[in-house]
């Protein structure tokens, strides 16, 4: 998120899109307290939900058609003037030039240039700048040259009208007008916006692409980097931010470094070479990269061995690591043991079913866990035809360990929330009889690793053996491992002047002060800075610090830390004008002071105001490049010309099971989307309009659930808050097919079925789809056949025995939000 | 979105028999004090009836509880204004007063039967308070119609003096005592009770009026018009004029009084909280 | 007496998120119930003995046609005058010195009166502890300076705790900025300490009518009925006595005319 929960107080107008009211009720108090200053909450849901509840307009549209909305407001905005024009101009791409080679989707029947379709993938050769003698991009500030990103915006939003919007999504076209003109009006020096969103925009097989959208609106109106402006991101576990943060994603070094790659980068030199830009701030990667290999491999990552780089695990070129990939190569023989730690694949996995075959395929299962999930019993599945004919253990050669796991409250540690605050949390009470938290189970894991590998002179080995893994006797101490995160300097570092800046082991204050010359660790850039030492050399940690905010810093740098260097919003240059002056007295936040003394003796001016600037403090607005807020850009513009793998601008298909034709062009389904092909009919695929399969089905959380329901469904205070698993369907609908409330009904897709109670409502409405009546039904995904003994309603069908395996072609995230079901009374 | 409070048979049976008790004590009473000698018989049996009837109410009045053994913990407070706080209070009086004028029942010295009808001028207010009680604590409640009514206490102390002259006539009946004058009279009384419960119970359903829904409409209609208003009212005073002369059918109207006033109690707990 | 505490529930800032409803089962060790389909998210249909705060789900029309989800966290009212506290017979029902209204568990013998005597169906009969339950208004919490565990749980403040002259005093703040914002209904429920009750320590700001919400325009005081009809009462024991006087005297003196 760039921005942080607290602020959006200062929004004018909040467009929420996820259901933030339910699944982040925490945070959505801070919209609360904006409503309570007069701010309208707008909510973009097929559904009428407890957020709707508290909007002051519901907007309802078909799952999947989120691009249509987003670029029918960018097209909105552009056509009545309400885009921030100097924000625009000075800190966007708007301006750049494109190669004249390149086409919209509006000239390529819905395909860029370069679309091979035999890869199914774009050749990016004409996705690039027009660049000067000197190298640098062509800009036209008037935004009236063809080429220019504005206008190959423009033209490729044409076709998004508001008539189409009502086609497409089924929004009628007043209500779209009057959503569009409340959130596009709250633009300009005055007032910002923020947007909200999570899966109701990722789950789609153009999941990056609906979040660029929204971007590309933010940039549009000038709603990112200032006060009650953003792209709010609300994430989803408790420390789903420190999970990518330390690189649980297959593609990523912790900090957000690319994965290497086997072939491409040989060495440590290619590697850098090939993944730094040569402007921006992540010039700077060397710097990060071998800090992080120190403080991984200590002595023995030297110059001359490349810091050990050769040790890492690389990844095979071509190949993708992403949850469904892991499935699917499962379910084909080619994984032999799986470690399950905190996840739940058997309920919460798409496609459940075939996750759960794919388990028997399994040598061993190690599940790790603060509770028998489903997945560490996989085996009790009750049969769902035609896939198995009995549960049970007979024919399952799986052999499965179980680790008992501490939950948070058991544990020291931090968790890294979606504003990347990280906190730090005490233990409460120590974990009953055996069990261990998940750093000691993984410490000590690692620590027999390195006994079994003693002596080893297998390559493969090395890496292990090279480890600095000294944590404690026992338990790890979970304090050392963060300074480790943070870094430290592992010999006295002085300045150019001699001054002594670091003592020998002291942590690194600031990553700007991490070398490339081996002397310094920082097992995650962004983390540096968390922890200091005081003037006795013990060590301060920063994530545990808890000053409230008040009237003076309502943002609480005091509370917890957050990455990166405890700045609260990012992108904050962008709140001061170009000529480093505040927008406007209303969201006055960080400024160019040019009296303030800057850090060379003898020149004044720094960036002064309500947070850490995120640019070089002392950079004047005037200076090359201080106008570029964007700094982790090397053209330090924010993108609306962003090429991903799907293309430079997000443009609208239907999602791969859709009850319609695509109404924008030829192209039924993002051409780009990964769809796996399972044997024995394991993920079958409903047509285009399918009768069989007439109908939309979202899948979501309930705020008294927790995701597969363990946490939740094993507790009876929560489970007993619903009677038992439901799907919420429409009474139009409900009386089409008979169905009354309470009543049971199964809800059938192509790889499955399940049975759960209608909850008859008005809070879903069928859509007008260019003129056609669509329907569209709920399933909450909480259920799985463990639950509460003497609690009925605590078990229930697993919902994702209904979704498919399909996924989205730059992160490969699954499309639950929006595929195609059928509906039928009772038990069929 | 009220509650109700699950008072079930042991209540209804409580109410019924505290009516009885009441009414037959007061009965006796003022057979004993106005009545003439020939009517020492209906004095004596509504005494000694009064006895195990309030014996058999304070059990069932504990059984009720949640927690029967902290049944005293009523007496460990009074308000005045509070008709189950004083009920308690007053049922352990009344039965006192029973039990007193009980054993003086048997008592033929002049003295005692001085003190017996003294005593039991007193004892009859704690009969007429047990027999209406319970219906000014229904009035008091939140309960639709219970709480809508404020001649509940009015009519179930109507119907108690007429349940209690009703046992009478009928234990003389089966006692074999029914000859005397005072059976007669007892029976001459219940036919006075009878009418003014009759004319109370209209002005009630007058008074309510949609209120009294859950009586006079629904599942409890065929026994309320039925059970209360034909078989408990309205047979047993046409018995009354039309048969008086024959003792079978008046015990037999007796029998139907004291139904009626059992569905009468019957009713009015259970409609309200069906 | 010490200054009068009471709740505040602000249902325009309410969220349904039912955190209160699961705090107060925690920190009372409340017990497990088996749900009932109510048809919608709400859970239970009304308060029971294990369940003292009750988030409504109420699925409403605006006059606009456009729904409205109204939401409302509903709680024992801790009435000024209470007719549960009236009816104990035993004095379980106390007030304690906040103003707020308990029962004391070691004192009640389950007579239920209470029960049918709150104006609210607040109170409920636990059968296995043989007594009465309802919000203790956290009593352990709040005599050790704690607030309630439902306010301290909720995100959105929309259970305010506090004093209640000055709650009250935000909450009429409260009502005129929603007026302002176009909630033409927006009205507080129980706060007006001359109104029905003598007011409620724990009222609501609502969005709707009460009747909307299920809760009695002008709840009344169930012990207002025992005079009139204690007094008709003697009216009719003065007719049925008369009745038997009659009965007996006329043939005690004239020897009889059988
Ligand atoms: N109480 C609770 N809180 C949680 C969780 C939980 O399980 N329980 N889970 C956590 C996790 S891991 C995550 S990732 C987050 C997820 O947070 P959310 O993304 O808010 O969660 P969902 O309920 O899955 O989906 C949100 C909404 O998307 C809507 N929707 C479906 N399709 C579309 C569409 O095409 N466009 C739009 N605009 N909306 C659409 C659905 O109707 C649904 O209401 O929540 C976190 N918070
Ligand atoms: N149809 C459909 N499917 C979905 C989604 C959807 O919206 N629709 N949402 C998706 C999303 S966003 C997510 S995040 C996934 C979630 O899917 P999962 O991550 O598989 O589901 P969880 O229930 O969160 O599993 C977390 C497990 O961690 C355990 N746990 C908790 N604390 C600890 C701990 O400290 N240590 C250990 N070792 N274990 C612990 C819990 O007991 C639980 O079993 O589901 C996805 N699946
Ligand atoms: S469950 Fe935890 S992380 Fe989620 S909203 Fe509640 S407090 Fe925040
Ligand atoms: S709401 Fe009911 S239970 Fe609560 S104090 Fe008032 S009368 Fe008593
Ligand atoms: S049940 Fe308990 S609290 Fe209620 S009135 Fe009876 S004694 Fe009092
Ligand atoms: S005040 Fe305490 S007892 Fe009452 S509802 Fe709130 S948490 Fe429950
Ligand atoms: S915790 Fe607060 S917001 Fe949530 S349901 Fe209760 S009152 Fe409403
Ligand atoms: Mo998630």
């Amino acid at each position: 998120m760039t921005t942080n929960l607290i602020d959006i107080q200062n929004s004018d107008v909040i467009m929420a899109t996820s259901n933030m009211a339910e699944n982040h009720p925490v945070g959505f108090q801070w919209v609360m307290k904006a409503k309570e200053r007069g701010a309208k909450l707008i909510h973009v849901d097929p559904r009428f939900t407890r957020t709707s509840a508290a909007a002051d307009m519901h907007v309802p549209l078909r799952s999947g058609t989120n691009i249509v909305f987003f670029g029918g407001m960018i097209k909105y905005a552009i056509d009545h003037n309400l885009h921030f024009k100097d924000y625009v101009v000075h800190y966007t791409n708007a301006s750049f030039l494109i190669d004249p080679e390149f086409k919209t989707a509006t000239d390529g029947g819905g395909l860029f240039a370069g679309y091979d379709a035999a890869k199914r993938a774009y050749d990016q050769k004409s996705w690039k700048y027009q660049l000067d003698a000197e190298g640098n991009p062509k800009r036209d500030l008037t935004l009236r040259d063809p080429n220019s990103v504005f206008q190959l915006m423009r033209r490729h939003y044409s076709r998004y009208t508001v008539e189409m919007v009502e086609r497409v999504c089924g929004i009628p076209k007043e209500k779209f007008v009057a959503a569009a003109k409340l959130f596009c009006e709250a633009s300009g020096p005055e007032k910002t916006g923020s947007i909200t969103y999570a899966l109701n925009l990722t789950q789609h097989t153009n999941g990056v692409e609906n979040i660029r959208a929204l971007c590309m609106l933010q940039l549009l109106l000038g709603n990112v980097g200032r006060p009650g402006g953003g792209v709010v991101a609300l994430r989803g576990h408790a420390n789903v931010q420190g999970a990518t943060d330390l690189a649980v994603l297959y593609q990523d070094l912790p900090g957000y470094h690319p994965m290497p790659l086997r072939d491409a980068h040989p060495d440590l030199k290619t590697y850098l070479e090939k993944t730094t830009p040569k402007s921006g701030f992540v010039v700077n990667r060397p710097k990060w990269v071998v800090s992080m290999l120190k403080a991984w491999y200590g002595d023995r990552a030297t110059k001359e061995n490349d810091y050990g780089f050769d040790w890492i695990a690389k990844r095979a070129s071509a190949d993708a690591y992403s949850h469904q990939h892991i499935f699917v190569d499962m379910y084909n023989g080619k994984l032999k043991g799986f470690f399950a730690i905190g996840q739940n694949p058997a309920v919460g996995g798409p496609n459940a079913k075939l996750a759960r075959a794919a388990l028997e395929k399994l040598d061993w299962l190690v599940v790790q866990d603060i509770f028998l999930t489903e997945t560490a019993e996989f085996w009790k599945a009750p049969a769902s035809p035609p896939h198995r004919e009995a549960a049970g253990t007979k024919n399952i050669k799986t052999e499965v360990f179980f680790l008992p796991a501490a939950p948070a409250a058991e544990k020291d540690g931090t968790l890294t929330n979606t504003m990347r605050l990280i906190q730090w949390h005490e233990k409460a009470v120590d974990p009953p009889g055996d069990v261990r938290s998940d750093a000691e189970h993984i410490y000590q894991l690692g620590k027999r690793l390195r006994t079994l590998y003693a002596g080893s002179k297998a390559k493969r080995d090395q890496g292990i053996l090279a480890l600095t893994w000294d944590y404690g006797d026992k338990h790890p101490d979970m304090l050392k491992v963060l300074v480790e995160m943070n870094g430290v300097a592992i010999e006295e570092l002085r300045d150019k002047d001699g001054k002594v800046l670091y003592r020998k082991g002291e942590p690194l204050k600031t990553f700007a002060d991490l070398r490339d010359d081996g002397t310094t660790t920082s097992g995650i850039w962004i983390y540096t800075g968390a922890t200091v030492w005081d003037a006795e050399g013990k060590v301060v940690n920063r994530t545990a610090s808890h000053k409230k905010g008040d009237e003076k810093d309502y943002l609480a740098h005091g509370w917890g830390w957050s990455w990166p260097a405890n700045r609260r919003i990012l992108y904050n240059r962008a709140s001061a004008n170009p000529a480093g002056k505040p927008w406007s007295e209303k969201k006055k936040f960080l400024w160019w002071d040019p009296e303030a003394p800057s850090n060379v003796p003898d020149k004044k001016g720094r960036w002064v105001g309500l947070d850490v600037p995120d640019f070089n403090a002392f950079l004047a607005p005037d200076a090359k490049g201080g106008d570029n807020p964007y700094i982790m850009r090397a053209d330090g513009k924010g993108a609306f010309f962003g090429p991903l793998l799907d293309g430079p601008f997000p443009e609208h298909y239907e999602p791969v099971e859709s009850p319609v034709k695509n109404l924008l062009s030829r192209q039924q389904m993002n051409p780009t989307a990964k769809i796996w092909k399972v044997g024995d009919k394991r993920n079958e695929l409903a047509g285009v309009g399918s009768a069989e399969y007439p109908y939309v089905i979202t899948t979501y959380r309930l705020t008294e659930h927790h995701l597969s329901g363990v946490m939740s469904r094993y507790l009876p205070m929560l489970a007993e808050l619903f009677e038992s698993h439901f799907a919420e369907i429409s009474h139009e609908l409900a009386k089409e097919l008979g169905i009354a409330n309470g009543d049971t009904i199964t809800v059938m897709s192509p790889r499955g079925k399940i049975h759960a109670k209608a909850m008859v409502t008005n809070r879903f409405k069928p859509f007008t789809i260019d003129g056609k009546k669509i329907h569209q039904i709920g399933v909450p995904w909480h259920w799985g056949y463990n639950g509460v003994p003497g609690l009925p309603g605590s078990k229930g069908d697993i919902t994702n025995d209904l979704s498919a395996t399909v996924g989205d072609s730059n992160v490969f995230i699954q499309e639950t939000k929006a595929f195609c079901c059928n509906v039928k009374k009772g038990v069929v | 979105m009220l509650k109700i409070p699950d008072w079930e048979m042991t209540i209804v049976w409580y109410f019924f028999l505290g009516g009885i008790a009441g009414g037959a004590y007061f009965t006796a009473a003022i057979a004993d004090n106005f009545g003439s000698a020939r009517d020492r018989a209906v004095s004596k049996v509504g005494y000694l009836l009064s006895l195990p009837l309030t014996l058999a109410c304070g059990i069932l009045l504990i059984a009720d509880l949640g927690t029967p053994l902290r049944f005293l913990n009523m007496l460990g407070a009074f308000k005045f204004w509070n008709p189950m706080s004083i009920g308690a209070w007053g049922l352990g009086v009344f039965g006192l007063f029973s039990l007193l004028s009980s054993v003086l029942s048997f008592s033929t010295s002049q003295q005692m039967v001085g003190l017996r009808r003294k005593l039991s001028l007193v004892g009859s207010i704690f009969g007429f308070f047990l027999a209406a009680y319970t219906g000014v604590l229904l009035s008091a409640t939140t309960l639709p119609f219970w709480g809508d009514s404020r001649l509940m206490g009015a009519l179930f102390l109507a119907s108690g003096a007429s349940t209690g002259m009703a046992a009478i006539s009928l234990i003389m009946f089966l006692g074999g005592t029914a000859a005397g004058e005072g059976w007669g009279k007892v029976k001459k009384a219940d036919r006075y009770s009878m009418i003014i419960e009759l004319v109370l119970l209209a002005v009630f359903l007058g008074l309510l009026g949609s209120a009294a829904r859950p009586l006079t409409s629904g599942q409890f209609a065929p026994l309320f018009w039925g059970g209360l208003v034909g078989v408990g009212l309205v047979i047993p005073l046409v018995l009354e004029f039309v048969g008086q002369r024959v003792k079978a059918v008046a015990a037999l109207g007796a029998v139907l009084v004291l139904v009626g006033g059992f569905v009468l109690r019957y009713v009015v707990l259970m409609s309200v909280q069906a | 007496m010490a200054r009068t505490l009471a709740m505040f529930t602000d249902t325009s800032l309410c969220i349904g998120c039912r955190a209160c409803q699961v705090a107060c089962k925690q920190w009372n060790e409340l017990g497990m119930e088996v749900p009932e389909w109510t048809g919608t998210y709400q859970n239970h249909t009304h308060f029971t003995d294990q369940t003292f705060r009750l988030v409504r789900f109420i699925e409403e029309p605006k006059p606009t046609g456009e729904l409205a989800w109204l939401l409302m966290s509903d709680v024992c009212k801790h009435c000024a005058q209470a007719g549960c506290l009236e009816a104990c017979p035993t004095g379980a029902i106390y007030r304690t010195q906040y103003g707020t209204v308990d029962i004391n568990q070691d004192t009640c013998n389950g007579c239920r009166y209470c029960v049918s005597s709150c104006p609210f169906g607040v109170v409920a009969f636990n059968a296995s502890s043989g007594t009465a339950k309802k919000c203790t208004f956290c009593n352990d919490r709040i005599h050790n300076g704690l607030g309630p565990a439902c306010a301290k749980a909720c995100p959105t403040e929309s259970i305010q705790f506090g004093f209640r002259d000055e709650l009250v005093a935000r909450a009429q703040k409260r009502v005129e900025t929603l007026k302002g914002m176009g909630f033409k209904e927006a009205q507080l429920y129980g706060a007006d300490s001359n109104g029905f009750l003598g007011g409620l320590n724990a009222f609501f700001l609502l969005l709707a009518r009460p009747g909307t919400y299920n809760l009695p325009d002008s709840p009344k005081l169930p012990q207002r009925n025992v005079v009139v009809d204690s007094l008709l009462s003697i009216g009719s024991a003065v007719l049925v006595g008369l009745g038997a006087l009659l009965a007996f005297r006329e043939r005690g003196q004239g020897g009889g005319d059988a």
